[in-house]
């Protein structure tokens, strides 16, 4: 399993904050050699993309969408299942919540929103369940499913934008646009953050009370931390695992479908520039923790929207954000390995704390 | 005490550790004769292991002074314990399981012939130690293949090639069998022969009569007293460790059955590799009895106990508990018929040890309404329990928030016994429910078991070691290769009759008949 490589707890932070501080030394010294000024860099970066009220809307814009993929992919990873299906989750949920937008007519605002998001969610998370049981019931690998399952989700709504749903004379795949009572309000004309940054925070909410506050989160973690002693305790764990890959694909789905009501106002393909796969980086990066999740979606949000500045203000290249967030996923990768480091060295300085019992 | 000069291997003063708060060594003294086996013994935490690893250079005392052969030293790390000539057995092993035995023995001192590893000579010497040393090993066995008794041997080899003098071993007969144990004690002697020196660290009292020439006896970080071969008793002993005398002898009320609660009827299971581990198997278990399933480890116990909890797929038979049949119900259906259980691997199975204590005491009853508040967790109720659980077990831990692989063997042991002992359920199954559990504890379990008992639960209990199988049992079976091969009243047997029945020695026909009818009815 994929969490069980990764450090827990404050060691976790600490790894993931040294990662991220690397990265930027690593990009300085490009910078550097690419004969520009680092520091100059980097306050254009803060400024361009945290720096306004505007600046600020553009970056949480970006992270909505991360914040509902790092949920899907946290939820799966903390009850021990490998689900890496995000991507094709989020397309599924997209295009049920814009059908639902475009077809259901006549509904008040809040309740056409609500319904097209249920929709998104229940449509996404069933694109999680059927790949959990198969995995519960047949004992196929999920990795290997999900991951086949991304290019089905992304391929069959792509096929229904291009032929059953398009509209006459559209340029590219695509629906038509959701009813105006499906729209996700949004705060700004300038920016396209919307009511589905709310949502995400809510969900965060909603995340952290189920695991540390309910019955059946203490299931769900203790079966990503033990599942035979889950079993012989006594919880049911194929239903808690099936229900938890629902949930896994709800988020993604409604990360989709608030994409579609709040962002595009239409089904696009090729809408999510891999919005799943990065909910993988910004779940591990953050330990699964909510706060950790919002944090690690507001500063990958940041990058992207900062590296746009750099570019206006200085010869840096927009593709520096590019470039950050890719040494910050090798070092993420090898946090394994930075852990393993750290705990030789602590062994090192403060002997086996461990010792004690004998 | 005469005192006859004789060459000391290891000389430790004053050794003195703390962690915070806590003395783990409070200025320990231990000398060790050269050529001598050396027990060291204590209950859990009583700072056995946290000397031993000061003296292989793990972990570095606050005071103290250290002689090896007479010269101070000063050990820093393992490597320079090494030089040292001491060579440290642990109990967890250090073994690459996909390697053969010799490249094991060789894995960091590689012999070499120009740049490449020379595998003929490490055979070779492989086999040359275990000659010399009467450890039979085979050299290119893998080491995955190969049972806990022979890869702890391999372990002891690894020792002997790097040259040491000092042979630690940390608690090595906790993972092993009764035969294994036997064997092990033969090594140890081949060692001593050998001019080696052997520290044994241990908590059973009978191990140390069976192997000591000495013993030193920590308690609570102190030391508390040494024994010579011959003033060693087993209840000098356990006084010594303890504080005070335990009673050996279990003071037990006559049983009083009411009527069969478990019904085991000709039960048959696959083990882990599919071949047929239980064959139809037939007791029964009465309300206010202690049932005792005794056997050498690996016949079929395990198995049995899974197939009639719940874990384990049931191919042919029936299991009722209060007449209900659960064969190849899910483990909770089976607990919510009636079932506690304290499995045999508490680390894997037994326990979730990433999570607190009080999660681990509430699992299994974390979805009643005792624990709810609307729709969330009443964590002020759980913290309430399980501070009761705590002290009513004896948990020792700093609070019910720590983390449960921050707790010894045995106070794991106990977090499970409480929780199960806690669900009140009519039936109890046991597997060696004071394995890896210091004397104070067992007698405390013992006396929980017999309460359980007394409050007319059906108990069902595993176990290998025949001290407890005698002194607990109302009724004791044996299994022997799959089989229920003699059923005994303990006060009409002996260990030697129960002895002969658990290796295959004899067996009682009644039994195989029954067993060839229930073929016929159910094959």
């Amino acid at each position: 399993m994929v969490e069980s490589l990764f450090p827990k707890g404050t060691a976790r932070f600490w790894t993931a904050l040294l990662s991220i501080l690397l990265a930027f030394a690593i990009g300085a010294v490009m910078i550097i050699v690419n004969g520009d000024n680092p520091i100059l860099a980097y306050s254009t970066m803060i400024q361009s993309s945290l720096g306004s009220v505007n600046n600020l809307a553009a970056t949480l814009a970006v992270a909505t969408p991360l914040i509902f993929t790092g949920l899907s992919v946290a939820v799966a990873f903390r009850t021990g299942l490998d689900n890496i299906g995000s991507e094709g989750q989020l397309y599924m949920g997209a295009m049920a919540g814009a059908l639902v937008g475009i077809y259901l007519k006549g509904l008040p605002t809040t309740v056409h929103i609500t319904i097209s998001i249920l929709a998104g969610a229940i449509v996404g998370g069933l694109w999680g369940w059927i790949f959990g049981w198969l995995n519960v019931k047949l004992k196929v690998n999920l990795v290997v499913t999900t991951i086949m399952a991304n290019y089905l989700g992304i391929l069959f709504t792509s096929y229904l934008a291009n032929y059953p749903f398009k509209p006459p004379r559209a340029p590219i795949g695509s629906t038509t646009f959701v009813q105006d009572s499906a729209r996700l309000y949004r705060f700004f004309d300038s920016s396209t953050l919307n009511a589905g940054f709310l949502i995400a925070l809510a969900m965060l909410v909603v995340y952290a009370l189920f695991f540390n506050y309910t019955k059946f989160g203490f299931e769900w973690k203790t079966i990503g931390l033990n599942r035979f002693f889950a079993r012989y305790i006594g919880m049911n764990i194929h239903r808690q695992m099936l229900w938890a890959m629902f949930a896994s694909g709800g988020f993604a789905g409604i990360a989709g479908a608030v994409e579609v009501l709040g962002v595009q106002g239409r089904f696009v393909q090729n809408m999510s520039p891999g919005y799943g796969y990065d909910g993988i980086l910004v779940a591990l990066l953050a330990g699964n923790s909510a706060p950790g999740i919002l944090a690690v979606s507001i500063l990958f949000g940041a990058l992207r929207i900062g590296g746009i500045g750099v570019e206006q203000v200085t010869n840096v290249p927009s593709e520096l954000s590019s470039v950050l967030r890719a040494i910050i996923i090798l070092l993420v990768a090898a946090q394994a390995v930075i852990f393993a480091f750290l705990k030789t060295r602590r062994k090192k300085h403060h002997e086996l704390g461990s010792t004690v019992r004998s | 005490m005469t005192d006859i000069p004789m060459p000391l291997a290891i000389e430790m003063s004053g050794i003195t550790k703390f962690y915070g708060n806590l003395a783990a060594n409070d200025s320990i003294d231990l000398d060790v004769r050269v050529g001598e086996i050396h027990c060291l013994v204590g209950e859990n935490g009583a700072g056995k292991t946290t000397l031993m690893n000061i003296l292989y250079g793990l972990v570095h005392p606050d005071e103290g002074e250290i002689r090896i052969f007479g010269e101070p030293e000063h050990i820093s790390n393992p490597m320079k314990a090494s030089r040292l000539g001491i060579g440290m057995v642990h109990q967890h092993f250090k073994l690459v399981e996909s390697y053969t035995v010799a490249e094991n023995v060789i894995l960091g001192q590689e012999p070499k012939k120009s740049l490449f590893i020379d595998r003929k000579a490490a055979y070779q010497i492989t086999k040359d130690i275990s000659a010399q040393y009467g450890l039979a090993v085979d050299p290119g066995a893998l080491i995955q293949n190969l049972p806990v008794g022979v890869r702890q041997r391999v372990e002891i080899l690894k020792t002997l090639y790097r040259g040491s003098k000092i042979i630690i071993l940390d608690e090595p007969t906790a993972v092993l069998t009764p035969q294994e144990t036997k064997d092990l004690f033969k090594t140890i002697g081949h060692l001593v022969e050998g001019g080696k020196t052997v520290v044994f660290i241990t908590h059973k009292v009978k191990e140390v009569m069976a192997v000591a020439d000495r013993v030193t006896v920590l308690r609570r970080g102190k030391r508390v007293g040494i024994l010579e071969r011959g003033n060693i008793t087993e209840t000098a002993l356990t006084t010594m460790m303890v504080g005070r005398e335990v009673m050996l002898e279990i003071d037990k009320k006559p049983k009083q059955l009411n009527g069969v609660l478990l019904r085991v009827n000709g039960l048959t299971a696959k083990g882990d590799r599919g071949n047929v581990v239980v064959k139809n198997v037939t007791f029964n278990c009465h309300r206010g009895e202690i049932v005792t399933i005794a056997g050498v480890e690996g016949n079929g116990q395990t198995e049995l106990i899974e197939a009639i909890t719940g874990l384990r797929k049931v191919l042919y038979g029936e299991v009722c508990i209060n007449n209900e049949n659960v064969a190849n119900h899910s483990p909770a259906q089976v607990r919510a018929i009636g079932l506690a259980h304290v499995p045999a691997d508490r680390i894997s199975i037994g326990l979730c040890v990433k999570e607190k204590i009080s999660e681990n005491l509430i699992a299994g009853k974390h979805r009643s309404h005792t624990f709810q508040k609307g729709i969330f967790l009443d964590w002020k109720k759980i913290q309430e329990y399980s501070k009761k659980a705590v002290n009513d077990f004896d948990i020792r831990t700093p609070g019910c928030e720590e983390l449960v692989q921050n707790l010894s063997g045995g106070n794991m042991q106990k977090v499970v016994l409480a929780r199960e002992l806690l669900f009140q359920s009519d039936l109890l199954v046991a597997v060696s429910p004071t394995r890896g559990v210091d004397v104070a504890a067992i007698e405390a379990i013992h006396q929980e078991i017999l309460k359980a008992r007394d409050s007319g639960r059906a108990i069902l209990m595993v176990s290998t070691d025949l001290d407890e199988v005698l002194q607990l049992s109302d009724r004791i079976l044996v299994m022997y290769n799959g089989e229920i091969v003699g059923e005994f009243d303990p006060k009409n047997t002996t260990r030697e009759e129960l002895g002969a029945y658990m290796i295959g020695a004899r067996r009682q026909e009644k039994s195989t008949e029954a067993a060839v009818e229930s073929v016929v009815t159910h094959g």
